[in-house]
């Protein structure tokens, strides 16, 4: 078993409607690499995925919905280690928003977050639907702001999973000790409190180190 | 017992796309808001029930609404979240000091701001800082704590210990009078007082059985019990009253003050050698997002930028500033702050809160557990310049908590005086704070060392720091550098250590009655404002009692069962409803382990 597992934050950005569940829920209910299915917690979905032996665990957020009227909560950005910012190829109008979108995360995230502009719904340019935001847009705001870019679709599931695949192979991969050794260096100075942790003997899983 | 006029639940209502309770086995991918169905793009035609503001209260209360399955439209006039809790940029702080000297936000007044030019155009900037208008502490066995932990919005939060609990006494930052007499901490403590304290101690932990001991006492000040039947002196008596109970004021009743004392020791010790804890990057402001987070996972829409205009209680249906509507088919709840202009039911708000907060450059370490970030710092009755009748309570919170930048300190200064004696107090204590604070850092004085173990594992109960001793007379060359004050005045219809009964929100409960012609608010709900209470503990009370009013029962008030693979939360689950059974008779705490652990202090 491999012992090292980097957890990663992702959110997800974009207008509403251009597809960002429909992109999380074809990736976690995939069958993808060799991974069992999705866990389930209140606060997210995770989803780990196993790369040149070393997994990572991506605790995706999704808007839940809170984006479409444009109340989503600092809260949300904070401490995010990746982000896919979503646009519909057939929407301008979305593409304008994701250039908002980038913005917002440079300013409001932590500055080595891995983003990844996501053009989705291209199945829709085989039935017919035409196409309204070129891919060498995509690719020009992408070099411009240093994201990686996909064209995805969330439909047929083309692409979903190099997503994630491009973002964990990003995260370097002694980020994982790099990672464990901060976040108990920060423990210890910053007495982060696990609220599992009760001291009243039914926690037995102190040990636990994900 | 479930009431006959029980809403159906979340699964009666739905259908069922898992069954958690027929099949435990693997989840594939849950019923999720947005996940599952497309949500619309447009805000919903018809809601069971519509909340107009995102503070603490109102945001517990969507959550557990939308997980019980009403459909639950939230909106606040601000475009941010939090509106009374809410956690704020300097940016936002001086936008909301203008908005309350216009008369625009209600329940506030009198607001008076300095910010220093390197905020903004400095050295800082507006967004290192996150302030709270209403900044609180969560003790490790409480109410609220639990819910946290069942609703899994804790996984959103990062939670800081607070152990420091400081008093200020005899116009200086001695620790007491007399240090030979600092409770539980002192080995010279006479031997006496030290019984007569461990004996306190026994009996607080399951005081309400023993009614023969505190009855006659009932309607008593708790400090005649505390001298009379316990022998106590006057420096246990304020440590207990004010540091521990943190309660505000000498003629605080026996019964209150005792659950106050009582909430500190059973909570000391559950997660660690600390009592309380405190979230990172911001208090309630942080936690009303989680819980508003939540309750749209479960559902909920959520408008910020919404204000209601009027409620008509015969069509029943709402009508926002934007032009929109929504019918509303079960109730309106509005926080006093966002009531619709011609309101005439926003109940009378007659109890001031004054607050002082200050941003002081200053790493002010010394106030400090090592390691944590966050202290309490108490000044009794009579220990200021100004005579002070109440307590001022001030919180400290240091860059650790991620408020505020390396170097410096937030101070939240708070107290239950009325009138403009308030001001003079809190000046007199922020006064004291600053000069204790020069002396600390040029003196570098270490922290005490005589401390009494008082726990199996080696942890002591109460652990202050004496602050500045023997440096009554030093006088401090430097000045402190204040980047940031703010003071204002927050009404709230709470008394201190007011219970929310559920008769205050019968207010527009008597129908047709009741209404006033003209009237923009007729037949909705309004919620409480946050008292000056420092502790989280009225907001789940109060997000209970309009759950029932809503639901007509609070039995599966965040009955929430998430069941799933993962090894690490289910263990969390087991041990949260492990949890949830010991403190589940609200005032009357399962006593098995406090027994052992006053067991174990020998004396
Ligand atoms: N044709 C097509 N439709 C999609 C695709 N992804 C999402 N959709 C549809 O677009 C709508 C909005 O998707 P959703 O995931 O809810 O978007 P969100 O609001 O960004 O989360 C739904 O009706 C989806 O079925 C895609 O790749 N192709
Ligand atoms: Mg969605």
């Amino acid at each position: 078993m491999n012992t090292s597992v980097t957890s990663i934050k992702l959110v997800l950005l974009g207008e509403a409607a251009v597809g960002k569940s429909s992109i999380v829920l074809r990736f976690v209910s995939n069958d993808f690499a060799e991974n069992k299915e999705p866990t389930i917690g209140a606060a997210f979905l995770t989803q780990r995925v196993t790369i040149n032996e070393h997994t990572v665990k991506f605790e995706i957020w999704d808007t839940a919905g809170q984006e479409r009227f444009a109340s989503l909560a600092p809260m949300y950005y904070r401490n995010a280690q990746a982000a896919l910012v979503v646009y519909d190829v057939t929407k301008p109008q979305s593409f304008i928003k994701a250039r908002h979108w980038v913005k917002e995360l440079h300013e409001q995230a932590s500055k080595d977050i891995i983003i990844a502009l996501v053009g989705n719904k291209i199945d829709m340019l085989q039935e017919g639907g035409e196409r309204k935001v070129a891919r060498e847009e995509g690719e020009k705001l992408a070099e411009e702001k240093g994201l990686l870019f996909f064209e995805t679709s969330a439909k047929t599931g083309e692409n979903v999973n190099d997503v994630f695949l491009g973002i964990g192979e990003k995260i370097p991969l002694k980020t994982a000790e790099e990672q464990n050794s901060a976040s108990n260096e920060r423990e210890s100075n910053n007495q982060r409190v696990d609220l599992n942790a009760a001291n009243d003997g039914t926690s037995a899983n102190s040990a636990c180190s994900c | 017992m479930l009431s006959p006029e029980r809403r159906p639940s979340m699964a009666e209502r739905r259908p069922s796309f898992f069954s958690f309770t027929q099949n435990p086995s693997p989840l594939v991918v849950p019923h999720l808001a947005g996940i599952e169905d497309p949500l619309p793009a447009t805000t919903p035609d018809k809601v069971d029930v519509l909340i107009a503001g995102t503070g603490m209260v109102e945001s517990v209360l969507a959550a557990a609404l939308a997980w019980q399955g009403s459909n639950v439209l939230h909106i606040d006039k601000n475009d941010y979240y939090g509106d009374t809790s809410a956690t704020l940029t300097v940016d936002q702080i001086k936008r909301w000091v203008n908005e309350v000297n216009e008369g625009s936000v209600s329940c506030y007044k009198n607001a008076k701001l300095y910010v220093s030019t390197l905020i903004g155009s400095g050295k800082y900037s507006s967004r290192d800082f996150g302030i709270d208008l209403s900044p609180k502490i969560l003790f490790a066995k409480s109410d609220l704590l639990s819910i946290l932990i069942k609703s899994r919005v804790h996984q959103y939060l990062e939670f800081q210990s607070l152990s420091n609990f400081h008093t200020y006494e005899n116009d200086c930052f001695e620790k007491l009078t007399n240090t030979k007499q600092e409770i539980f901490t002192d080995q010279n403590l006479p031997l006496m007082t030290k019984r007569n304290l461990m004996k306190f101690i026994k009996f607080v932990l399951n005081w309400e059985a023993q009614t023969e001991i505190w009855q006659p006492y009932a309607e008593r000040t708790m400090s005649d019990f505390l001298v009379e039947k316990f022998k106590l002196e006057k420096p246990q008596v304020f440590e207990l009253i004010f540091s521990i109970g943190l309660c505000y004021d000498l003629n605080v009743k026996v019964p209150e003050a005792l659950q106050r004392i009582r909430r500190y020791l059973t909570s000391f010790d559950v997660y660690g050698p600390f009592p309380a804890l405190c979230s990172k990057y911001g208090g309630p402001g942080e936690l009303s997002q989680g819980f508003c987070r939540s309750a749209a996972v479960g559902g909920a829409t959520y408008k910020l930028n919404e204000k209601l205009v009027s409620f008509n209680p015969t069509t029943k249906v709402a009508t926002f500033q934007d032009g929109s509507k929504v019918e509303v088919s079960e109730k309106v709840i509005i926080s006093p702050t966002q009531a619709p202009k011609d309101s005439k039911h926003v109940p009378q708000q007659q109890h001031q809160v004054h607050r002082l907060t200050c941003i002081v450059e200053n790493p002010c370490t010394e106030w400090f557990n090592e390691g944590e970030s966050a202290a309490m710092v108490v000044f009794p009755p009579g220990s200021l310049k100004s005579g002070n009748k109440e307590v001022v309570q001030a919180f400290i919170l240091g860059a650790g908590s991620e408020i505020c930048p390396e170097g410096t300190i937030v101070w939240y200064l708070s107290t239950t005086e009325q009138g403009p004696r308030a001001e003079m107090d809190i000046d007199a204590a922020l006064e004291a704070m600053e000069m204790a604070l020069l002396r600390e850092s040029s003196s570098g004085l270490e922290n005490d060392e005589e401390i009494v173990q008082l726990t199996g594992n080696g942890h002591t109960i109460v652990n202050s720091v004496k602050l500045g001793q023997s440096f009554k007379e030093y006088v401090p060359r430097e000045r402190l550098q204040f980047l940031f004050k703010l003071y204002y005045t927050q009404y709230t219809s709470t008394p201190p250590f007011g219970v929310v009964n559920s008769s205050f929100f019968d207010v527009n409960q008597d129908l047709e009655k009741k209404y006033i012609p003209g009237a923009s608010d007729n037949g909705v709900i309004y919620t409480t404002m946050p008292s000056a209470e420092i502790s989280y503990d009225e907001v789940v009370t109060a997000a209970k009692v309009l759950y029932e009013k809503i639901v007509g029962s609070d039995d599966d008030f965040f009955d929430l069962d998430f069941e799933d693979e993962d090894e690490i939360q289910a263990s969390g689950v087991a041990n949260a409803e492990q949890f949830e059974n010991a403190i589940d008779d609200d005032d009357d705490v399962n006593m098995e382990g406090s027994g052992e652990f006053v067991g174990e202090m020998e004396i």
